[in-house]
């Protein structure tokens, strides 16, 4: 076992961290002068476009682009044959390598199209009304094939490939705990349920957009709206150009929720300004985005769970089935991330899991906050309520009784080290609905549900995971953070500011973070997995701490005290015991400088880093740690129209420790609504491949009028692996909102749904 | 590419000369809430833009001698914001209520929400249901009136000429501007298209439903009077079997589709539900 | 191809730009007029990030012909305030959390404005009635409620 790294506990917050401060980058965006990738504008700049693919399965006979490039004020067209290295295998972010994840990706359909929105060709040229009409004018010769729409389809032998590959399954998972024989025969009740979840769209409001150019040193650069930057790599590649030929600049996020994880426009535009030499703008139209980029997988998940009469669990089987679409991206990660999590926050003895995921002619699906999980957990916590109501135990008790924690194993084996916060915040996510609301009319039912989850933060262990920070002091006292987030809309550059203003003694204010820019700041990894607190966190408490430190050693000698006697707050250094001998933080900055002692580190923080597990039986530690939580719900459901009005949410999680409670309440809030959506309302409806939700007409998210006020509480246990011992919210947020409000369906009307989302059953 | 011109009359005089010089299609345009999404999908691409907006005339709410009339121009939110709507037409203030968003609200006109013929209209129920005339003018001051009822043709259809606009809408000032009700049924609370809508408007008469008026959107292809309910309503007593018996029939007086936001059979069921609930609240004087 | 002159007043600032007649006012702020704190989320009125004060009122710019709003007057959350001078409505965004992304706010503000001038207490029924035309894909709204609530005593119908 490594040491654990907990590089800030040592330091108890004072100042800065725990409080509720406006994010440093709240003022900008409230005044309108935040730039978001498609609000830049270079001379001479071309407009990209790319045609893409009206068919879900087809073959390409031919492409003719003579007429489009004739139109006047066309600067390039490109076909797969024009794309240097067309054909590349997925490897996003990814430093250290682990086989059998991989996929094909590829940049421009080559002979076949494999789903509706597939890139087909690229125009670059002067308006974007011209590169419209010369996409338009780009003959494509289809011959549609069959295609298949449906992944039980698609595993049966003689079904239509969607890929090169002899079979339709990408990948298949096992779990094998115990003897499921043995926990069956053994179980009093046994459960049986299918259920059914839809894709879904991340709708985040900035659809993708970008805009590159060749620089003075003939380095690409690629301004753009990106969870990722680090694919300047897997850009570099389809090129065939050297990694530090290419540059990726991340702006200010619209929104990401996993769907901006994924390369999106900016390999079109290397290519397309590589080919012109001049700067290109892409910004795809809402249609666009929701054709083309990744969805939350659909699953149809079979469980059975059995308990004894006691209401002890005593083993669970599930078969996962889900729906990779067209292309592998992160299916086999999503994959393993259900079925690691397959069992929940709950001690099995006895547990089978198996699960794949089969490609289709359908819209591709990849990362989406919650990564898999929400689908099973939408599944076990439906089986925890059915189990429930069989054994006439209270949902809440049923789960009390068989929660994991500190010191149990998970399904997988992994002895859980830290604190597991499960009973309590179920308890106090159900006890903050406060009293139920009475039914005003007989068709009108009103009903309370809850759903526990947990769910990882932080990518996988096998990964070796890494991220690193720059802090530096500046002479006049103020900090500057450099460091390569993404910032999505989350906070992560102003948790950052937060964290070195505490160890450094300076305000907010007084504290400037540097994000995302491959040339410039250092690399600190995907902003995906909720790992961006605890990995970049980590490591920027680690640098700043070597800079106090070196600070702290100065002001020793000019106070003649001991340094770690000294107290470093708002600006000024002091010795504790006897405040009335200081000296400004300034005048140490000065006398560091003019003595040569650095002020400035870059601090590298490794997480745990761990072997792959073995897939045959998945047992080991996949994750490095985990936040638990419980969301509650009421809802008040009018059976002669089915429709459902959700009256009151909660949301209880251990969030470790709350670097901006009002930051934290912001995921949680938003992930629960963006849950919410999920079992309600939200669906991507294809016909054999076809989008018929290509809007936000059709695709419905919940408005203000949907949504409640969401009621947080937040536990603070100090047990997380990130910095003053926080946990990761993000995505756990999001995780079992849905399986809570169909629990309060369940609850209301007396029946359980299986599928989401539920309203679309009633219609 | 297509070549677009604009064109804002300051007068229907003006607007004469406008059609005496047009070269190919035109199309016209108010609130622009249907007719710019239209022209950036390019479902419609006209060679001429008419936008209505200039004639101010057509811009007001007024109620003259029991009639209140609504000029075309008239937004969905100047509706809201009227007065003599809130308090003498709540049915159609109820309407306008569900109608998109204060955003869309602030642009799109009434004129422009049945011109657009959508089947699911939000204005369009309420207006059948309070027996709406459609008043129109074309090219050299031909006017005429048509009833709502006979105004929609299919979907993004109506019975207006080329060169026809609607100028205002009338309706007798219900006697009892309580006794009607309004009920949409959407996929969410805001933004939302119909799944079924339907507003009844009654005039007791004793313990009859005489003069039951019922509108219905999002059910057929366009918004329709449910005249079979309405003549079996008014021909039985003023009581739940004669409800109950009209929500029967209601549901084979519609012809609606499935599409991707609901069945047909949940449409046909659920407007049975919403007559009963619109009845029951109208009888009861609007609440439900 | 034929364009139109259009002049009117952006901010204060009176504008003059050419524009043909299927252009939107969002294309022309954006760019023409490069105010690109009006954010393009769909182009059809399904999401609000587009929102101006047209006139006083607030509305998509997307749904908006350039040239229907020739002399009129286009407000912008630019228009509402600046680093020196905030209005109420984006300090209280600022300081209650309302903003993750922020992609939604320019156009939420421009909608809580059009709200309070016509309803200066209003209700947080009315508030989320106001908004509801505004998605927000991070927040919940949640806190944009409460920043809106928290504003409204705070503005005078001058700001």
């Amino acid at each position: 076992m490594p040491e654990k790294q907990h590089p800030a506990n040592d330091h108890p917050p004072v100042d800065v961290v725990g409080r509720s401060l406006p994010r440093c980058d709240a003022a900008d965006k409230a005044l309108g002068n935040t730039k978001y990738a498609e609000d830049y504008f270079l001379p001479g700049m071309l407009y990209g476009k790319v045609l893409r693919s009206e068919h879900a399965a087809a073959k390409i006979l031919s492409i003719d682009t003579r007429n489009a490039e004739k139109l006047s004020g066309v600067r390039a067209v490109m076909t797969a044959k024009d794309v240097p290295h067309n054909e590349t295998i997925t490897r996003f972010g990814q430093t250290h390598t682990v086989g059998g994840f991989e996929g094909l990706y590829r940049i421009l359909a080559d002979k076949k199209v494999r789903f509706m929105g597939e890139g087909v060709a690229l125009v670059a040229a002067d308006t974007p009304a011209i590169a419209e009409e010369a996409a338009r004018l780009i003959r494509v010769d289809y011959q549609p094939l069959p295609g298949v729409f449906d992944p039980f389809e698609a595993l049966k032998r003689g079904a239509h490939r969607v890929g090169e590959e002899s079979s339709n399954l990408v990948c298949y998972y096992k779990v094998r705990q115990g003897d499921i024989t043995e926990g069956f025969a053994a179980s009093d009740v046994i459960v049986k349920n299918t259920y059914r979840v839809p894709f879904q769209e991340h709708a985040y409001i900035e659809p993708e957009a970008g805009l590159a150019w060749i620089d003075d040193d003939g380095v690409i650069n690629i301004q753009v709206c990106t969870q990722v930057i680090e694919h300047y790599r897997e850009i570099a590649d389809v090129l065939g150009l050297s990694y530090n030929k290419v540059r990726v600049k991340g702006t200010w996020i619209g929104g990401g929720f996993g769907g901006k994880e994924d390369i999106t426009v900016e390999t079109y535009l290397a290519l397309l300004t590589w080919k012109t030499k001049r700067p290109v703008k892409m910004a795809y139209s809402r249609e666009e985005s929701i054709i083309c980029h990744g969805k939350r997988h659909p699953y149809i998940m079979t469980y059975k769970t059995g308990a004894t009469r006691e209401g002890k669990l005593m083993a669970l089987e599930a078969k996962l089935v889900s729906d990779a679409g067209a292309y592998v991206y992160l299916s086999p990660w999503v994959l393993l991330y259900s079925t690691v999590g397959a069992a929940g926050p709950y001690k099995i003895p006895h547990v089978k899991i198996d699960a794949r995921t089969v490609l289709t002619n359908n819209t591709f699906s990849s990362a989406f906050r919650g990564f898999g999980v929400p689908q099973v957990c939408f599944a076990y916590e439906s089986q925890m309520d059915e189990l429930a109501e069989r054994l006439h135990l209270s949902p809440l008790e049923l789960r009390r009784r068989n929660y994991l924690r500190k010191g149990e194993a998970t399904a997988t084996g992994y002895v859980l080290e830290h604190y597991a916060a499960s009973p309590e915040a179920a308890e106090k996510a159900l006890e903050a609905l406060g009293e139920k609301t009475k039914s005003k009319s007989p068709a009108v039912k009103i009903g309370r549900g809850i759903g526990s989850s947990m769910t990882s933060y932080g990518r996988m262990v096998f990964l070796h995971d890494t991220s690193r920070s720059y802090v530096g002091m500046e002479l006049d006292g103020s900090v500057t953070v450099r460091c390569g987030v993404q910032d999505l809309g989350g906070g992560q550059a102003s948790s950052l500011a937060q964290i070195a203003a505490e160890i450094l003694g300076v305000s907010m204010a007084d504290t400037r973070v540097f994000i995302a820019d491959t040339a410039l700041t250092p690399i600190a990894g995907t902003t995906t997995a909720t790992r961006q607190l605890y990995m970049s966190g980590n490591a920027t408490s680690m640098a700043a701490k070597e800079v106090r430190k070196n600070l702290l050693d100065k002001a020793g000698e000019i106070l003649g005290a001991e340094p770690g006697d000294l107290d470093l707050r708002d600006g000024i250094i002091s010795v504790m015991n006897d405040p009335s001998r200081s000296v400004p933080l300034n005048t140490v900055v000065r006398a560091c400088a003019s003595s040569g002692i650095s002020l400035f580190h870059i601090a590298q923080f490794n997480a745990p880093a761990r072997e792959l597990v073995d897939f045959k039986k998945g047992q080991g530690q996949v994750f490095p740690d985990f936040t638990f939580g419980t969301h509650a719900a009421e809802v008040a459901v009018d059976v002669e129209t089915g429709k459902i009005d959700v009256l009151k949410l909660a949301a209880c999680f251990d969030v470790g420790k709350a670097i901006n409670p009002q930051a934290v309440e912001g995921q949680l809030e938003g992930g629960t609504i963006q849950g919410m959506g999920y079992a309600l309302l939200e669906d991507v409806i294809l016909d054999k491949g076809i989008t018929l939700t290509p809007s936000f007409s059709e695709y419905l998210i919940p408005t203000s009028l949907d949504a409640v006020d969401v009621r947080c509480i937040l536990i603070e246990s100090g047990d997380g692996i990130g910095p003053f011992g926080a946990k990761g919210v993000g995505e756990p947020s999001l995780v079992s909102a849905a399986p809570a409000l169909a629990n309060a369906v369940r609850d209301a009307i007396g029946a359980g749904i299986p599928d989401l989302p539920l309203t679309r059953n009633a219609s | 590419m297509t070549q677009m011109e604009y064109a804002k009359p300051r007068s229907f005089k003006e607007l004469d000369g406008i059609f005496e010089s047009a070269k190919g299609p035109l199309r016209f345009i108010a609130g622009g809430t249907n007719v710019v999404p239209d022209l950036r999908a390019g479902t419609i691409s006209p060679r001429l833009l008419v936008d209505l907006s200039g004639l101010k005339e057509m811009a007001y709410i007024r109620e003259v001698k029991g009639e209140i009339a609504i000029g075309a121009l008239s937004t969905i939110s100047d509706i809201l914001a009227s007065r003599v709507i809130c308090d003498k037409a709540p049915l159609l203030f109820q309407a306008a209520r569900h109608l998109g968003s204060p955003l869309t609200r602030n642009r799109a006109t009434i004129g422009g929400n049945l011109a657009d013929a959508s089947p699911a209209a939000d204005t369009a129920p309420s207006l059948l249901a309070m027996g709406a005339m459609v008043h129109t003018r074309r090219r050299r001051g031909k006017e005429r009136t048509i009833p709502l009822d006979r105004f929609f043709l299919g979907p993004n259809k109506t019975i207006l000429a080329k060169d026809e606009i609607i100028t205002r809408i009338t309706f007798a000032k219900p006697k009892d501007p309580s006794r009607g009700r309004y009920l949409k049924l959407g996929l969410r609370n805001a933004m939302t298209i119909s799944v079924a809508s339907l507003a009844v408007s009654l005039e007791p008469e004793g313990s009859s439903f005489g003069g039951a008026r019922i509108g219905l959107g999002a059910v057929a292809p366009t918004p329709v009077r449910a005249y079979l309910v309405e003549k079996k309503l008014a021909s039985g007593a003023m009581d739940p079997k004669n409800i109950e018996a009209c929500a029967q029939l209601i549901t084979k007086e519609i012809s609606p589709i499935s599409d991707i936001r609901a069945s047909a059979d949940y449409r046909k069921r659920v407007v049975a539900v919403l007559f009963q609930r619109a009845i029951q609240a109208a009888v009861n004087g609007g609440t439900p | 191809m034929t364009t139109y002159p259009v002049r009117f007043l952006l901010n204060g600032t009176p504008v003059e730009v050419d524009v043909a007649a299927q252009d939107t006012l969002l294309e022309t702020l954006r760019n023409k007029l490069w105010a690109t704190e009006v954010k393009n989320g769909c182009g059809k009125g399904d999401c609000g990030c587009c929102a101006v004060l047209l006139d006083g009122r607030a509305v998509n710019s997307c749904l908006t012909l350039a040239v229907q709003a020739n002399g009129k007057e286009v407000v912008t959350v630019k228009g509402l305030g600046n680093e020196d001078d905030p209005h109420p409505l984006q300090e209280s965004f600022i300081r209650k959390g309302a903003i993750q992304c922020g992609f939604c706010t320019a156009g939420m503000i421009v909608s809580a404005k059009s709200l309070l001038d016509e309803n200066p207490r209003p209700s947080p029924d009315e508030i989320r009635e106001a908004v509801s035309g505004n998605l927000c894909r991070c927040t919940g709204y949640k806190k944009i409620i409460e920043a809106i609530s928290d504003a409204a005593p705070k503005c005078s119908p001058s700001d």
